[in-house]
């Protein structure tokens, strides 16, 4: 039995109305945003451009419903409806037991598309940042002294990251994907018990960057400061080792961890992106390193990797704040491929790469293309407003 | 096509009538040249001086109509032979820019097409403009070649711009602009990225070819000295506006705005002395385009100031002389014979004990030429043999061109490089071989940088006070954070900048006030010994005379040596008491600086004395240009380095044994084959007239 459906006209206007936090937020932080400008720096110039100030909000629309989606979302992510008829029911259904509006259309097992959608942004905009961030760790960290030092570490480097970038990343997923591969093996210690599998050893690596790389902050802007150094360097290692072992390792004692999924995405990605950033650090490194500051630190007896953090990497960000924005984008892109393979996040999980994942096989027919075309677009509006962005912050930051 | 332009010589070939133009940014409209009238006549070469700013660059691109996407022409005339350029039309522009009005930029390289051959390029204006065939432009070209003085114009003809010199690149770029043959050339600071003999050059070729040619032109340059060389006529341009017009020489004696006087005072000329007649700075700084005064922009920094008179209104042009204006409400009651008021003069400074002995320091480069480091070994002797002493509170000046180890040396003192032989004695410590990496807080602290470049010398991502105490953390200086923190006030009060600036980001400081964060930096530590590489030679010419005086007076109070590498004569001149001349790693002369300005020369130094500008009507200097281009380190031939370009070389001599160390007495040292007789027997360069400068 077919359930009955709302006309199109209607379909749009409750879609419009149903975002409305959504809305009051953008108008709320655009506005005020607009008076603060001045202060706001790189972010403030963008009220001259059009292009990104259009990219800004697009962007801050799916910040907003992932931070609001309990408000928005009709039904939960993985709730389905037992209604007959119900399954891959079109656009503006009505669910007839239970009243629910199905906004736009319910997938092959019943649950709510919109809601889906609305709860997958939150998974989107958590991982893609996330393991961007951990790319960036990476690829600075090996990146800045491979263009200060140039010479042998930098042709060892670039080697390897050229052998990272020429290998077909596809191969490596559906490697990681087998389930030799990916399913660990538990070793026991005695007191605890510790997994491994070629995945859980790449993140082991990749996480270990951001600790490494805030150490080294620390110790080389305090190094004549003992005491500060000590506090710093200690809450650091804590905290940071802390959340290591629970997202790592899944250990018990740890507040934060990653179901083996999530962690295999991590690794992916982080292979996957850490290259790129790589490469654009060593060049602006190596433009940088030839600037009389520069010259004036090593003249003052600092330490090499003061100047790589403190000198050159602060000045370097121009280039890598547009490359952050634009390099989520393509993260996003590559959370839906990896679904694609499987080797996305849950099977149930609502990711767009997932959702877009299971609804490819329905979208021969102009009946069930909802299934995919929504995730598709809320996809495509994110990384269009990641690369409008980008482009509105290169474009200001040339301009007078 | 008739372009209905007049070729009566009576007709002015530019005349610019009350010109406005404005720049529309995001913040809003800022106005560059405001009121600005110039004439030039046929034949006439008429100089544009001002400081960066000022808008003398906007106006010359104003006048080729080239201002780009938000600068606009907003009022006056500027009529071109007779014809109001904004009546041409686009192809019409088209037309006359590069055949009839030519520019020459200040960078060569970036004039150039780099992927084009000099032949095509030169071809391109003839066959563009006068539609030559192939063969007749190539002919036209290596002719015009040859009229720059360059040689084997066939070999230029095929050749790249990388692979030609700065200063071959200007001629070339220079041959370009005459090609056909323009009725105006426009030279926007020509000279400025050239070493100082290969600009004397240059200057030598402008002024050769505008008698020959006919050709008008107009010399935009911040160097007075320069444009009393070779312009008949001068314009001063402040902050927008013409403040004053008239024929050269009228200008330089009988000045009568305030500002080109203050200008003329702030830069050291031959006569000067730090101590008899020291140099004085315009107090002051340029105001910005919004915060410019109601009268006279210049008002707030001139010393005849007056709220009455000068602040009322836009402060018209008055006609004070046959062709001569200026811009001054009081024009009438300035006394301009008077000095300008200098202030304290100083105490001569006692000079101590040795601080720094450099004995025979060799640095060479190893540079392999084959990919992936096979091929030739060759090495680039960046300097050889250098042996000189400095004292306490002394300042030595080390003088030489591109490329003659000056940068190379001071690296080895900083410990960015070690020597390859020789030995650097600091106190007691060789500090020749120690990188800076094993130099101790103390050492590093006693030997410090003052770099050439003020707007890249601050880290733009951290604020002016936290670089200092960064500065003094490193130094291990002070006890605790209250401690630095004081310290770093009181060196900001040395550097006579106000103490708010040390919450202020480098982007908010001006490139004079930048400098003096460095220097502040610099002598953070109480250092022994300073380098300072070039520190004013980027600053505009009324903040250098303010930068300059703070060094000396910090030298003063904390009897720092101090090394000064510079290829400024006349402030080498007016600071240091000695002076090392340096060329292609080795040192050609040494000693007091009445001794090297005065005969006995060595010829090097000897040119050099005759290729640097001066600004001063009462100066006559012998001319000796020097041939050729300075010759590669890769490469150096067998005997004195200098035979190459050196008018005195004696054949079998210098082309094999290096030269000896002649000693003319009281320290002076010169290393030539010629003998001492011969060098005692030289006429003076520089010849200062009438008593004028040495009172």
């Amino acid at each position: 039995m077919k359930p009955e459906t709302i006309s199109t006209i209607e379909v749009i206007i409750t879609s419009v109305i149903r975002f409305w936090p959504v809305w009051a937020a953008l108008a709320v932080s655009l506005t005020s945003g607009y008076f603060i400008r001045e202060r706001l720096g790189t972010f403030g110039r963008l009220y001259g451009s059009p292009v990104g100030l259009a990219g800004l909000a697009i962007v801050l629309f799916w910040v907003f419903t992932a931070l609001f989606a309990d408000v928005i979302a009709v039904l939960g992510p993985l709730e389905q409806s037992f209604t007959g008829g119900m399954k891959k029911a079109p656009i503006g259904s009505i669910d007839s037991e239970s009243g629910i509006l199905f906004l736009w259309g319910a997938d092959n097992l019943a649950r709510d598309i919109f809601s889906r959608v609305v709860y997958g942004s939150r998974i989107v905009l958590i991982i893609a940042p996330a393991a961007t961030l951990i790319a960036y760790m990476v690829g600075s960290t090996l990146g800045l002294p491979a263009g200060y030092y140039t010479g042998w570490i930098d042709t060892a480097m670039s080697f390897l990251a050229n052998l990272v970038l020429a290998f077909p990343v596809i191969l490596l997923f559906y490697l990681l994907v087998t389930p030799e591969v990916r399913i660990p093996t538990m070793y026991n210690f005695g007191l605890f018990e510790v997994p491994w599998s070629i995945p859980i050893g790449m993140a082991a690596l990749f996480f270990l960057f951001p600790i490494i790389f805030l150490c080294l902050m620390w110790w080389t802007k305090y190094e004549k400061a003992p005491q500060k150094l000590m506090i710093r360097g200690g809450i650091t290692l804590v905290i940071g080792l802390w959340l290591y072992v629970g997202l790592v390792f899944q250990s018990p004692i740890a507040p934060l961890s990653l179901d083996p999924n999530e962690l295999n995405v991590f690794a992916a990605v982080v292979l996957g992106s850490s290259p790129g950033v790589f490469r654009i650090v060593r060049g602006l490194t190596m433009d940088i390193k030839t600037r009389d500051y520069v010259a004036a630190a090593q003249t003052r007896g600092e330490r090499p990797w003061y100047i790589m953090l403190w000198e050159i990497l602060p000045n370097a960000r121009g280039p890598l704040i547009v490359d952050f924005c634009l390099r989520i984008g393509y993260t996003t892109i590559l959370l839906g491929t990896l679904g694609f393979f499987g080797l996305g996040l849950q099977p149930e999980s609502p990711d767009w790469g997932s959702m877009i994942n299971h609804g490819r096989s329905f979208v021969r027919l102009t009946s069930t293309i909802h299934l995919a075309l929504f995730p598709a677009l809320a996809l495509m509006t994110l990384v269009l407003g990641l690369n409008l962005l980008a482009d509105g912050l290169r474009e200001e930051s040339l301009k007078d | 096509m008739d372009l209905g332009l007049s070729t009566d010589p009576n007709t002015p070939i530019l005349e610019v009538e009350d010109l406005n133009i404005s720049f529309y940014t995001r913040s809003g409209e800022i106005p560059a040249v405001m009121d600005f009238s110039m004439t030039v006549m046929p034949g006439e070469t008429m100089g544009l001086v001002g400081e960066s700013g000022c808008g003398k660059s906007t106006v010359s691109l104003g006048i080729m109509q080239y201002l780009g996407n938000n600068g606009q022409i907003k009022s006056g005339s500027i009529k071109f032979m007779g014809r109001d350029m904004s009546s041409f039309s686009r192809e019409e522009l088209r037309d006359i820019r590069g055949s009839k009005i030519s520019m020459v930029y200040q960078e060569p390289m970036a004039s150039l097409n780099p992927a084009m051959k000099i032949g095509r390029q030169l071809n391109e204006v003839l066959t563009l403009h006068e539609g030559l065939s192939e063969e007749e432009a190539a002919k036209r070209s290596a002719s015009m070649l040859d009229a720059v003085r360059l040689p084997d114009p066939d070999r230029i003809m095929g050749a790249y711009p990388h692979q030609l010199s700065g200063g071959q690149q200007q001629r070339v770029v220079i041959s370009m602009a005459l090609l056909s043959k323009p009725q105006l050339l426009l030279l926007d600071e020509p000279t400025t990225a050239l070493d100082v003999t290969v600009e004397a050059g240059i200057v030598e070729l402008i002024q050769d070819l505008a008698r020959e040619f006919g050709t008008s032109m107009i010399f935009v340059s911040h160097n007075l000295g320069l444009i009393l060389e070779t312009c008949d006529r001068i314009t001063v341009m402040y902050s927008g506006e013409a403040v004053e017009e008239g024929d050269i020489n009228t200008v330089f004696d009988n000045m009568r705005h305030p500002y080109t006087k203050g200008l003329l005072r702030s830069i050291p000329v031959p006569g000067a002395d730090k101590y008899a007649k020291p140099l004085v700075a315009i107090p002051g700084q340029l105001p910005l385009p919004h915060e410019r005064p109601v009268g006279c922009n210049f008002g707030p920094r001139c010393q005849h100031y007056d709220e009455e008179a000068c602040n009322k209104g836009l402060v018209p042009m008055a006609e004070v002389g046959h062709r001569h204006w200026s811009r001054c409400a009081r024009i009438d009651e300035i006394d301009w014979d008077a000095d300008v008021a200098a202030g304290v003069i100083d105490e001569p400074i006692e000079v101590g004990d040795v601080v720094v002995s450099v004995e025979g320091l060799k640095k060479h480069y190893a540079v392999s030429s084959g990919m992936f480091g096979g091929g030739d070994t060759r090495t680039v002797k960046a300097n050889e043999n250098l042996s000189f002493n400095a004292r306490e509170a002394e300042t030595v000046a080390i003088v030489g061109e591109s490329g003659c180890g000056k940068s190379t040396f001071a690296k080895v003192l900083m410990g960015l490089e070690t020597a390859t032989e020789g030995e650097v004695t600091l106190g007691n410590l060789d500090i020749a071989h120690l990188p800076v990496e094993k130099r101790d807080a103390k050492t590093v602290s006693s030997v410090q940088m003052v770099f050439q470049n003020p707007f890249d010398t601050l880290n733009p991502s951290m604020t002016i006070g936290d670089q200092i105490v960064r500065v003094l953390e490193q130094f291990e200086i002070g006890d605790s954070d209250a401690d630095r923190e004081n310290k770093m006030l009181e060196l900001l009060d040395l550097v006579k900048l106000p103490r708010e600036f040390a919450r202020r980001m480098p982007r908010q400081l001006s490139g004079g006030q930048k400098q003096r964060i460095g220097i502040a930096r610099a002598f953070a530590g109480r250092p022994k010994l300073v380098v300072a590489d070039e520190p004013v030679s980027a600053l505009d010419v009324s903040v250098q005379a303010a930068v300059t005086k703070l060094l000396t007076d910090i030298q003063r109070e904390s009897r720092t040596t101090m090394l000064f590498i510079s290829h400024d004569l006349g402030v080498v001149r007016y600071l240091s008491d000695r002076i090392v001349v340096m060329y292609l790693g080795r040192i050609m002369e040494q000693g007091k600086t009445e001794d090297i300005f005065a005969p006995p020369y060595h010829p090097y130094t000897e040119a050099l004395l005759s290729a640097v500008p001066v600004a001063d009507t009462h100066v006559k200097k012998r001319h000796v240009v020097l041939e050729g281009e300075l010759p590669s380190p890769l490469t150096p031939l067998p005997g004195c380095p200098f035979q190459t370009r050196c008018q005195f070389a004696i054949p079998g001599k210098c082309d094999s044994q290096l030269p000896p160390a002649r000693e003319m007495g009281e320290g002076h040292i010169i290393a030539c084959h010629l003998e001492p007789e011969t060098l005692k027997e030289m006429e003076p360069v520089i010849v200062v007239e009438d008593n004028v400068a040495a009172g």
